[in-house]
């Protein structure tokens, strides 16, 4: 049994790293800032921003859009010069990926994103992958503890050598 | 007998399909979760795919394998097949109840309700309460003999269900989508195949690797019912 917790403990090790990592990268790439807060840290690196688009704020300059983002009763110009997005409409609900420029007081961004919705993907992986390890454990655990009751039983032992079976013949 | 030979033999890699099977979903779900493109319309939630799509192919195979060790075991009548059955159906609940939970989560965000009566999702459920059938089945009955018999009769007559599952989704009109890989050819971008295909592969082979771990437990479990049994009834003589 000693080797079968040992392995399920590297297996739970590795889990753990995976999770940590996801985790790291979910705080990375996925999770976005609101307007309020944009406004408030003003950061200097590329950002993901959530919000929604006001409405009859979108106005095409040539090479880019410019629209209003509100969040959280902040409100911040955004100037999108990525692809034309089916996405951008009014009172659409988007994420902005990009930089604050402090001297114009725009949000340039190149890119718009959909919402996340992680949730749902979070939970579908947790309520599979949990089982699925605990379904496997409880398997391999059950071999193994019938393999020992079967030794200490001395189940394997040929019947013929038993000293019962041989009273009874 | 072949079959029980054949299963004895595979037995022995067993290990090996589970590693493998490890490494195929860990890089799987790496390539599904972080490296792939989210969906143009359904956004990040489409990476739920990576984990339904093969628990579903896996419950439909689990139920493949039920039906072929079935057919064998009416014609063989062999106990070792009859074992492999019995555990393919256990593993067959698991991933039909995985496949129905992350549609369902799937789902809401896509379709914007958790369950629909669409032919898809109720052909799928009905396998799942025709594996649940099965396994109440055999824990009924006294006879093993018996038991064996009419559970391989219910899992070659519930076998109607699986073609009705499988093209469902072209006989009737349904929300769920059509098959994204068939003759027709491949309706899916590069980056999205690549992981789900690895992750369907590492499926399969889980589902050997739990296979053999689940049909040496049901032996051993018989092994030792069977000796306990016969020390038992010395006893009481």
């Amino acid at each position: 049994m000693k080797w079968f917790y040992i392995r399920w403990g590297g297996v739970l090790i590795i889990a753990a790293i995976i999770g940590v990592l996801g985790i790291q990268r979910y705080n990375r790439d996925v999770t976005a800032i609101s307007p309020d807060r944009l406004l408030r840290d003003q950061p200097a690196q590329t950002v993901r921003v959530i919000g929604m688009v006001e409405a009859g704020s979108i106005l095409k300059e040539e090479g880019a859009v410019l629209f209003q983002l509100s969040g959280e009763g902040a409100k911040i110009p955004v100037r999108y010069g990525g692809e034309e997005s089916e996405n951008l409409r009014d009172l659409k609900t988007v994420v902005v990926v990009g930089m604050w420029n402090p001297t114009t007081k725009t949000f340039d961004s190149g890119k718009i994103a959909l919402v996340p919705n992680y949730g749902f993907v979070t939970a579908a992986y947790l309520i599979s992958l949990l089982p699925m390890g605990f379904f496997l454990f409880n398997m391999e655990r059950k071999v193994a503890m019938l393999y020992i009751l079967i030794k200490e039983e001395k189940v394997y032992q040929p019947e013929q050598l038993t000293e019962e079976s041989l009273e009874s013949r | 007998m072949v079959a029980s030979r054949l299963i004895a033999k595979l037995q022995r890699y067993e290990g090996w399909f589970g590693i493998a099977a490890g490494l195929l979903i860990m890089v799987g779900l790496y390539m599904g979760l972080v490296t792939s493109s989210p969906d143009y319309y359904q956004g990040e939630v489409v990476r739920i795919m990576y984990i339904h799509v093969p628990a579903a192919q896996s419950a439909m195979f689990a139920y493949t394998v039920l039906f072929g060790g079935s057919l064998w075991y009416l014609w063989k009548r062999d106990p070792v097949v009859d074992n492999m059955c019995h555990a393919a159906a256990g593993i067959g609940i698991f991933f039909t109840a995985i496949a129905l939970v992350t549609g369902s989560i799937w789902a809401k965000p896509t379709w914007n309700t958790w369950w629909t009566w669409d032919p898809r999702l109720i052909s799928f459920a009905i396998m799942l309460l025709i594996l649940v059938g099965y396994l109440m089945l055999r824990t009924f009955l006294e006879d093993k003999e018996k038991e064996a018999t009419y559970a391989a009769i219910l899992a070659i007559v519930g076998f109607i269900d699986l073609p009705i599952i499988h093209f469902s989704v072209e006989w009737w009109r349904t929300l769920h989508q059509p098959l994204s890989i068939s003759t027709r050819g491949v309706s899916i971008a590069r980056d999205m195949l690549i992981p789900l295909l690895l992750m369907s592969i590492g499926f399969y082979l889980l589902f050997a690797y739990m296979l053999m771990v689940r049909t040496q437990m049901l032996y051993l479990q018989h092994l030792l019912e069977a000796k306990r049994g016969r020390m038992l009834s010395k006893v009481h003589l």
